[in-house]
């Protein structure tokens, strides 16, 4: 289960960040777990694969504007639930 | 299909259940072996070489079918990881990611080299060092279980205080599923010599005792667990896994009051003419039934989200 996320679920920041990090319950399996981050527009602004580290998973991002920013996420955990889930958060004035 | 409301993968879970129940009779058999059968029976040649045998081919049956449900759980384990069918997953190389990049897939390959070093040893079961090296595959064999479920995702140092009292879990509940199977088989064989009573009285003891220190393992472990995947009352009450856990539990204590009659009424009366012998041999069987139950259960349970991650 998604415990918190970096930037924060429905928060607004000043700043498009520099990548988003999660944080689930369980450890996760980087084979099968990932996350996709799509601005304002609809773009997908993640780079590259996501990156696992225990429980933690990051993501880094390119340059995406202001606006309405949305993480998608599905992870499996080592005890191999898969969950998905998706939440947004605010960049801009 | 869906249990309690809970939605529970049928398939996924008989694999699971009869692998757990197939794993501990096995290990169970040579634990009880090493523990109950082979101290009693030392100065009775005959009929230690009958049980000796019989027991071994428990362990056989045991570890047969769990190579065979472990093929099936890693099948739908790898299914339900990646979506694709489990005939699917064979050709297009989700098995292969599964296998090597997963942890659930790194300890199924350990347990299946440790089930092919098992039935090696039982092969040479006749020498010495054979009958330890089986024993040894087997209790790890078991304890890699707990690598397997919801302890080896839990994060931090936490984990290992979570992973220690899972295998702790398993090594009493393979003691007392083996045992249970054995023990009838001990019984049988013993009332055919006429030096029966003591020997019988003897394994009886022997077995109770490993009986009581793996219901006051799981107990303890059992607590330790709870309170790490469930946490709270709350969690208890509110959350399917926490129904199906207690169910777990009231399966628990009618077990523990079957062995209950038969340490404290039956044994003692064991050496009297009467039913004591039969009774405790119908104990026994429900006790089994029970326990296969209690598989059943744990089946489900670790297919299920912990209720600590959904109840705060």
């Amino acid at each position: 289960m998604l415990e918190r996320a970096e930037p924060r679920v429905g928060n607004k920041i000043a700043a498009p960040p520099r990548e988003v990090t999660l944080w689930f319950t369980q450890k996760l399996e980087p084979a099968f777990s990932n996350v996709t981050v799509t601005n304002a527009t609809g773009e997908r602004i993640d780079t590259g694969k996501a990156r696992v580290s225990g429980n933690q998973i990051s993501v880094s991002l390119r340059p995406g504007g202001t606006g309405t920013y949305r993480v998608n996420w599905r992870v499996l955990s080592v005890d191999t639930h898969t969950t998905n889930g998706n939440f947004t958060f605010q960049v801009g004035q | 299909m869906n249990w309690f409301g809970a939605e529970i993968d049928g398939p996924m879970v008989v694999a699971r259940a009869v692998h757990f129940a197939a794993t501990a009779t096995t290990a169970g058999a040579l634990m009880f072996r090493a523990v109950v059968a082979e101290p009693a029976l030392r100065s009775d040649g005959k009929t230690g070489v009958v049980v000796d045998r019989r027991i071994r081919d428990l362990a056989w049956a045991g570890l047969a079918v769990a190579l065979v449900s472990g093929v099936g759980w890693l099948l739908l384990q790898t299914s339900a990881m990646s979506g694709q069918t489990c005939g699917e997953v064979v050709v297009s190389g989700a098995l292969i990611t599964v296998l090597n990049e997963t942890q659930f897939g790194l300890v199924t390959e350990i347990r299946f080299v440790l089930a092919l070093a098992l039935a090696i040893c039982l092969a040479y079961d006749r020498l010495l060092l054979p009958r330890w090296l089986a024993l040894g595959a087997a209790l790890c064999l078991v304890a890699a279980i707990a690598w397997t479920g919801h302890a080896a995702s839990t994060p931090h140092k936490l984990g290992y205080l979570h992973l220690t009292a899972d295998a702790l879990h398993l090594y009493a509940a393979a003691a007392w599923t083996g045992g249970l199977m054995s023990l009838p088989l001990l019984l049988k064989a013993v009332r055919h010599d006429r030096a029966a009573a003591r020997t019988e009285l003897d394994a009886v003891r022997r077995f109770s005792l490993l009986g009581m220190t793996g219901v006051a393992t799981l107990v303890l472990t059992g607590i330790i667990n709870a309170w790490i995947l469930v946490g709270s009352f709350r969690g208890l009450i509110a959350t399917d896994y926490g129904w199906i856990l207690l169910l777990k539990i009231a399966l628990f204590c009618a077990m523990v009051g079957f062995a209950a009659v038969n340490r404290f009424w039956l044994t003692p009366r064991l050496a009297l003419p009467g039913n004591a012998l039969r009774n405790l041999t119908r104990n026994t069987k429900a006790e089994i039934a029970l326990a296969l139950l209690v598989f059943a259960v744990v089946g489900v349970l670790g297919t299920l989200h912990p209720a600590a991650h959904l109840v705060k």
